[in-house]
């Protein structure tokens, strides 16, 4: 009855140079068809465990290799990477750095040429087919968003007809309605063609949603492979590995509840059953005061845009108009493109928009330098590698206090860098750090400018749960030392638990301009701007709660006083 | 106070990233594009071999001009045929001073000029034909003429790296713009500023290339499971990508007529001949 492809037996890793082994006495067995989620920590092995089933361990990288790994009935110590490609597919996380050619359909055929099979086109087109993407055949591969590049990237792996494909957490570069059409088309590959699909993740609500079987890695082995229901009861044991349950797990486990629920439906079905209907009981909503206080910065009438390779000018905002104010938390939403980062440079002074005007604590961003409207307000980059310039964390913090020769320099440098617990990884290149410490780096180089906006693009993207609790947390508390503080995100669980404001971008305009529990209320609003608020407060919604519920703690305190007034 | 900003379109960084898609890519179209790739890598042998055989001033002015032509017909962009023509002018300027200073006088610089116009042409050529070529053709004309499959893949994959390059260093340059303060006084003629700048290229390759580094490594992991070191020993792929090549009478059309229009610059060199004294 079985039929695995892949088996792994009492493998071992040691990449070269490193102290110890990367992957320790792996014991695995993949069933063709599976759907597999491969779970863990940061540094538990994950990546190198799947790069062992395409032979590029230990073919490319040639460390320390025992055991054996077979994949379809081939052992990978005999064969080679090429031959391996035809039967595992692999995306990487930075699927971007994995298109090599300039237009989509030359990149999709590649492999297929190279390998010299005749039927390439047939190949090339089926391929393109199965991901939707043949009206872009022939786009640049750098005119691509991030969710049409990840698909460009399945294709060509898909064009060389592999039996398992393997992709590595495509939920961390893409905003969330592209992550789930990445999930939906890998279950229609699953389904149709039985193709065994193998996925790195860190987010419970992505495996619960599509994976059949999970594998805990932990320490460089996996603790344990079991199906996906079974495998997300055990929530205490995911937590502890880095992997927190889906809300809405958690909100049954809450309301007392000891089943598993793989979907919000689910969950408000087993509420329902346990009695638990939620009447309407409308709590008053705090108004902000946010009008009557100081202005921080003012777009008037902002319109901008960027030139496009064939000349014209490609509007990216447009008309906009808004006024941020002292004490607020803005997040700035929407999908890829809808023109977040263009607003944030431009409210930063780093440019000047086409017509309209910014002004940052008064002055016109036109009347000064890019480098002297830096000490009003920071724009933090979505990647942090983009920000380090300097061999060591602490020289980068202290790049723009010393070059402005504040006395204080080295004061605040400390200050800081305690701040965000970086103390000791001071002297280190800020490449070689984890995402989080990256992350906290470029957080400790936006405080060292002590601006008065601080503006951070998609500071969540590519953490893993714990991590981007932790950033989450770290804003939070620096709040008091920011008079007005912006994020452009897609992470809704980021706007729920951290926004006063949000402002909604659509096409360059701004849709809605809100509180947070507004936005997640009105349906027609989230659709236009293809966003999908966290699990509790669909729950909430599907149960009738007003106001809404934005964390689990909140859904909780309202069950309990339903129960209590029952 | 300073000059307002606005935003700037021409000479900006991004405008230079752009303006190198359009010329790698050839955006523009042109005669040259819509030939096959090995003929113009012959077209271009031609006229870059043709002033190297003679010293008349009139045959290599002929040239100049049919190099002149080429480009025209190749719609070569802005970014590339201003750098061509700031590095002729100043290359005179140069010739002009050196002749000077050293004591020599009008004859120096003829014969000087005469080196100077030869490379002209061949820039010129050179200009037309790699503007018209875009790396995949380019590589696979490679191919086809029995070049090693890692330099034609070299070549397209230089280009592709181009706009990644440019772009990676845009951001470090912004962010030492935006962290480090310029200097207070621009100094004589500006010069504390120009140092300040040429302080930053310089510190700028360092980030530039370890952050590029890390990207790469992807990439090269892709390029092995994709089969690109198998096509470099199996033939098959190299058959697939050269069958797309066919030789056409656009070819042979601009070949022949090139080749006539060279005959007639040597033959206009015969008739009236200037040579330097």
């Amino acid at each position: 009855m079985t039929d695995p492809v892949i088996e792994v037996r009492d493998l071992s890793f040691r990449y070269p140079g490193a102290a110890r082994d990367t992957l320790r006495n792996v014991n695995l067995t993949i069933e063709r068809g599976d759907f597999v989620a491969i779970v863990g920590g940061n540094g538990s092995g994950k990546t190198t465990l799947c790069k062992t089933f395409n032979g590029l361990v230990p073919h490319y990288w040639s460390g320390e290799f025992a055991g054996s790994v077979e994949v379809s009935g081939q052992d990978t110590w005999d064969s080679s990477v090429a031959r391996l490609s035809w039967t595992v597919g692999y995306v990487y996380q930075d699927f971007q750095n994995q298109l090599v050619r300039p237009t989509v359909r030359d990149e999709v055929g590649f492999g297929p040429i190279n390998f010299g099979f005749d039927d390439h086109a047939e190949r090339t087109q089926e391929a393109l087919d199965a991901v939707g993407i043949a009206a872009l055949a022939d786009r640049f591969v750098w005119q691509l968003s991030g969710g049409q590049a990840h698909r460009v990237a399945l294709a060509s792996v898909l064009a060389l007809r592999p039996e398992v494909i393997v992709v590595d957490e495509p939920v961390a570069e893409l905003d969330p309605v592209a992550a789930h059409d990445v999930y939906e088309r890998l279950t229609a590959l699953n389904r149709e063609r039985g193709i065994t699909v193998i996925t790195i993740e860190h987010h419970a609500e992505f495996i619960a949603q599509y994976a059949r079987s999970v594998v805990l890695m932990s320490d460089g082995a996996p603790v344990w492979h079991l199906p996906a229901r079974e495998a997300l009861s055990r929530s205490g044991e995911l937590a502890e590995h880095g992997i927190p349950a889906p809300q809405v797990v958690d909100a049954l486990r809450r309301a007392g509840i000891g089943e598993v629920a793989r979907g919000v439906p689910e969950a408000a079905a087993l509420l329902r059953e346990a009695g638990l209907e939620v009447r309407g009981h409308a709590a008053p909503v705090a108004r902000s005061h946010a009008a009557e206080a100081k202005v921080v910065a003012e777009a008037r009438g902002v319109t901008h845009g960027f030139r496009s390779v064939s000349g014209e000018v490609e509007p990216v905002i447009r008309d906009l108009d808004l006024t941020l104010h002292a004490g607020e938390r803005v997040a700035f939403i929407g999908g890829n493109g809808a023109g977040k980062t263009t607003l944030m440079r431009l409210l930063a002074g780093i440019q000047v928009p086409r017509s309209g005007d910014v002004f940052l604590s008064g002055d016109n961003t036109r009347s000064k330098r890019a480098g002297r409207l830096a000490e009003r307000a920071a724009y933090l980059y979505q990647h942090p590698e983009r920000m380090f310039l300097k061999p060591s964390v602490r020289d980068d913090v202290e790049l723009f206090p010393r070059s402005r020769r504040d006395p204080a320099t080295d004061e605040i440098v400390t200050r800081i860098l305690d701040r965000v617990r970086l103390t000791e990884f001071a002297d280190r290149d800020g490449r070689t750090l984890s995402g989080g410490q990256q992350r906290r780096s470029t957080l400790a180089i936006g405080l060292a400018m002590r601006p008065d906006l601080l503006l951070l693009d998609e500071p969540t993207a590519s953490l893993d749960v714990a991590s981007r609790d932790d950033v989450i947390a770290m804003l939070t508390e620096l709040s008091a030392q920011i008079s007005c503080a912006v994020i452009a995100t897609h992470d809704m669980h980021l706007v729920a638990e951290w926004a006063t404001r949000v402002v909604a971008l659509e096409g360059g305009r701004i849709v809605a301009d809100c509180a947070p529990r507004e936005l997640f209320a009105d349906d027609r609003l989230l659709e236009a701007a293809r966003l999908v608020p966290p699990q509790v407060v669909l729950l909430g919604k599907q149960l009738g709660m007003d106001p809404l519920p934005l964390t689990v703690d909140e859904f909780e305190a309202c069950l309990t006083r339903i129960g209590a007034s029952a | 106070m300073s000059v307002a900003r606005k935003q700037r379109d021409v000479l900006s960084v991004e405008w230079i990233k752009l303006e190198l898609i359009r010329t790698a890519y050839s955006t523009r179209g042109g005669l040259f594009a819509a030939m096959d790739p090995r003929a113009v890598l012959g077209w271009y042998l031609m006229l870059a071999l043709a002033p190297w055989f003679t010293h008349n001033l009139t045959t290599i002015g002929c040239l100049f001009l049919l190099g002149a032509l080429s480009v025209a017909f190749a719609r070569v962009g802005p970014l590339v045929l201003g750098l061509f023509v700031i590095g002729l002018g100043f290359e005179l300027v140069y010739l002009v001073l050196a002749a000077t200073v050293f004591g020599g006088d009008f004859t120096t610089f003829v014969a000087l000029t005469e080196v100077t116009a030869k490379i002209g042409v061949v820039s010129l050529a050179s200009l037309a034909a790699f503007v018209s070529l875009d790396p995949e053709k380019l590589s696979d004309a490679l191919l086809a003429l029995r070049c090693p499959p890692t330099i034609a893949f070299a070549v397209s994959y230089g280009y592709r790296m181009m706009p990644i390059l440019v772009e990676e260093f845009s951001t470090v340059m912004e962010g030492y713009r935006l962290r480090q303060l310029p200097p207070a006084r621009p100094g004589l003629f500006g010069v504390r500023h120009l140092a300040h700048w040429a302080t930053l290229v310089v510190k700028a390759f360092y980030p530039i290339f370890l952050n590029t580094a890390k990207s790469v490594r992807t990439t090269v992991e892709a390029l092995e499971a994709r089969g690109f070191t198998f096509a470099t020993i199996d033939g098959r792929g190299r058959r697939i990508r050269i069958a797309g090549l066919r030789y056409g009478w656009l070819d042979l059309g601009v070949v022949l007529a090139t080749a006539a229009l060279i005959a007639a610059s040597f033959a206009a060199g015969e008739t009236w001949p200037i040579h330097r004294a």
